[in-house]
């Protein structure tokens, strides 16, 4: 059976390299040109690229020139059960370059009764944002909240088991069961043992319009991360672990900042459009709240009230709390096709392990962005974001400007509200 | 004692009469609506008026109105809900509701609805459409390679889309196909004697030139023999800018265009500053029923648009 290899090894790697390219040529062509089948799926690439004049606090984007998520996404009906979608991310940040899986799922199409189950690695339905793809944002970063306790949106290889209630007004209710990985807490020695199956989110939420011009959507989540608990740090280590910390956050970028065992989440979503008419000017509000609880091991919970009470006698600042909590209110217009402004205000109150007390960090941002769509397909964004902070290490009160673009192109899929 | 005993059985029994009394409300609830009665999703308001006429007992919803884009919807929650209880979906489709539907579908999770072998119904399956292309780019803008996908201004493909829809609801619901035949015919007839009166008034709108906004318009023009000589949007879907409306302009005043035709849903300040330059008057045509007063159906609409445009067609001739 000698014969039958026609290339040597290392050859075929190339070769089947170039296949799969000029596999996907074709495709991209003939994408516009009719509906999706299964020879034929739908191939989107999302370009985003950015200057950023300083570095701002736990996200993807790092001062100067970069490209933030760049996106290719497959996807199509396997047959009439199941649907399937591939998105890759190739993100460029000093200097390196990361290619890593957002997505490749499937989901069925075809269970009776309005339930739908998803599997392998999707974005998770918790909250609001999260389960958008980021170049749908109205800001060139995430929330804070987002950006802290889910490392800029959650993204995991896990289960889904969702349910639609047959009603007119939109009730959805769902689960899912995660590996949890990038929402482990810190483990500095490698020593612990760690859930394989660490994350257990349910989320349910409702919706309708108010009359033509009006909808809205209201949202409630809760995850449950048995590997969210921090355990207690070693004294001598300290100065070690200040400069693991710094390397950490660009590391693992997708890596949630802050963990803990349960945290709840609320959203709300309100658009509105003059006679319901989105072509021209339409308004979104959203908000979300977070809250982390449970974020030390009852035995380190034990050490922090007594550190907490001993701080109280001593001085009176440092009042840490037992939770992180995180919100934000956002507000976008799009006063006509080509032109849209947002303005976003977010909070974030965390509290930093620091050998064995915890220390209360603040971070508040403002950010207003402006932003030019030529099409649908293209947009050209300004932002101007200041962002003032308590605690925070090698971060300064800063005033960051970014110009970015992110545009489409391929077959686009739709939007979700 | 004995009285105490009493009283619980009284308490017992009036709550075991409430618990009836809320199970057989529940089952009515979920017989009335979810079982009896047949429920349309239609994605324009043109097919919700079709479909009354062909399924009056139909529980019909339509996703979008006629001041609505219908290229640029929101997936939302309501759309969402009312597409889980569909038995049919009708829509116009050549890509017109590409960037909503699949969402909608998505997340409906209804497999009644997916394809067109069961609940789907796309009208332009079923009719030619006009302006195919066989090579598309974006940069040409928002166009469809299927071809023009506002079918519902012309009266026979009209017809063809009737029949072929009825043959759906049959095909989903063939307890009611005799129904269906009968509605079905009665609509025929009607439609067939007021297209006579249709082609009439298209007939004397023949060589009439005008500037419109999209190709909203492109079946009645092609219908009526009114040719489209300019377009509002530089580019299908992008606004019009101040640069092609002054080039518009020019072209407004050398040539004997009778008016500029914009839809309910459309922008008018372009059409307005271009009528206001060239002295041409703007006729806003309803885009589809319950885009004006007068339009209630669909021979309602039909009947105004010929109105609409044969008044400034003769107020010009004069």
């Amino acid at each position: 059976m000698n014969n039958f290899h026609f290339f040597p090894n290392r050859l075929s790697a190339k070769v089947s390299a170039a296949l799969a390219i000029t596999a996907l040529v074709p495709m991209l062509s003939q994408a516009q040109n009719s509906m999706p089948t299964l020879s034929n799926p739908n191939v989107s690439v999302i370009l985003d690229g950015y200057y950023q004049s300083e570095d701002r606090l736990m996200t993807e984007r790092a001062e100067g020139f970069g490209l933030g998520e760049t996106e290719l996404a497959l996807s199509a009906n396997i047959d009439d059960m199941f649907y399937g979608k591939f998105t890759s991310v190739f993100e460029s940040h000093d200097g390196e370059s990361e290619v890593h899986l957002e997505e490749a799922f499937i989901q069925t199409m075809a269970l009776p009764n309005g339930f739908t189950v998803r599997g392998g690695r999707f974005l998770s339905d918790i909250g609001y944002l999260n389960n958008q793809h980021s170049h749908t944002d109205s800001f060139t970063s995430r929330p804070s909240a987002y950006r802290a306790f889910l490392g800029g949106h959650y993204f995991d290889d896990g289960l889904r088991v969702s349910y639609i209630a047959p009603t007119d007004t939109y009730w959805l209710m769902g689960a899912e069961v995660f590996s949890g990985d990038s929402l482990r807490a810190a483990d500095e020695h490698g020593e612990r043992d760690f859930d394989s199956t660490g994350v257990y989110t349910a989320f349910t939420k409702i919706g309708g319009d108010i009359g033509v011009e009006s909808s809205w959507q209201l949202g409630f989540s809760y995850l449950r991360n048995e590997n969210g608990q921090l355990t207690a740090e070693d004294h001598d280590e300290d100065e070690h672990e200040e400069e693991e910390h710094a390397e950490d956050e660009h590391d693992h970028a997708h890596s949630a900042s802050y963990t803990g065992k349960n945290t709840y989440a609320a959203d709300f979503v309100f658009k509105w459009a003059p006679n319901g008419n989105y072509k021209y000017q339409h308004l979104t509000l959203s908000a979300e709240y977070f809250r982390v609880s449970d974020f030390m091991l009852p035995e380190l919970h034990d050490e922090h009230e007594e550190e907490h009470e001993h701080e109280e006698e001593h001085h009176d600042e440092g009042h840490a709390k037992d939770y992180h909590e995180a919100w934000y209110v956002s507000g976008v217009y799009q006063f006509s096709p080509n032109w849209s402004a947002g303005l976003r205000y977010g909070e974030l109150d965390s509290q930093l392990q620091h050998e064995e007390h915890f220390d209360q960090q603040e971070l508040k941002e403002t950010e207003l962005s402006l932003a030019w769509h030529n099409s649908h397909f293209s947009t050209v964004r300004l932002e101007f974001s200041h962002q003032s902070n308590v605690g925070f290490e090698q971060a300064e009160n800063d005033n960051v400007i970014t110009l970015q673009y992110v545009m489409s192109l391929g077959a686009h899929g739709a939007h979700q509200f | 004692m004995l009285l105490l005993y009493n009283t619980l059985c009284l308490w017992g029994l009036t709550v075991r009469i409430n618990f009836k009394l809320i199970i057989s409300g529940v089952l009515f609830t979920l017989s009335s609506n979810a079982f009896a009665q047949f429920n349309i999703f239609t994605c324009e308001p043109e097919y919700a008026a079709l479909a009354k006429e062909l399924a009056p007992d139909a529980r019909i919803y339509s996703a979008t109105t006629a001041m609505q884009d219908p290229h640029q919807v929101q997936a939302r929650p309501s759309l969402i809900a009312k597409m889980r209880q569909a038995d049919l979906v009708v829509c116009a489709g050549a890509e017109l509701e590409v960037g909503w539907l699949p969402m909608l579908q998505m997340k409906a999770a209804n497999a009644k609805v997916r394809n067109t072998d069961l609940g789907l119904f796309f009208a332009a399956d079923h009719v030619e459409t006009l302006d195919k292309m066989s090579n598309v780019d974006r940069s040409m803008g928002d166009v469809h390679s299927q071809g023009n996908p506002h079918l519902h201004f012309s009266p026979p493909r009209i017809l063809a889309i009737a029949k072929a829809l009825t043959e759906k609801l049959i095909q989903l619901d063939s307890d009611n196909s005799r129904d269906y035949q009968q509605q079905l015919e009665r609509f025929s007839s009607r439609w067939t004697l007021a297209s006579a009166k249709w082609q009439e008034a298209a007939s004397k709108l023949s060589g009439m030139k005008v500037i419109a906004y999209h190709s909203s318009f492109r079946y009645l023009f092609d219908f009526s023999g009114i040719e489209q000589v300019a377009d509002l949007e530089p580019k299908p879907g992008l606004p019009p800018t101040s640069g092609h409306l002054a080039g518009l302009l020019k072209q407004a005043n050398n040539s004997d265009i009778t008016a500029i035709v914009i839809a309910s849903y459309q922008d008018k300040r372009g059409a307005n500053w271009l009528a206001e330059k060239s002295n041409l008057p703007v006729i806003v045509l309803p885009l589809s029923v319950g885009g004006n007063e007068q339009s209630n159906d669909l021979f309602s609409l039909y009947d105004n648009v010929f109105d609409l445009l044969s008044q400034e067609y003769s107020a010009k001739k004069l």
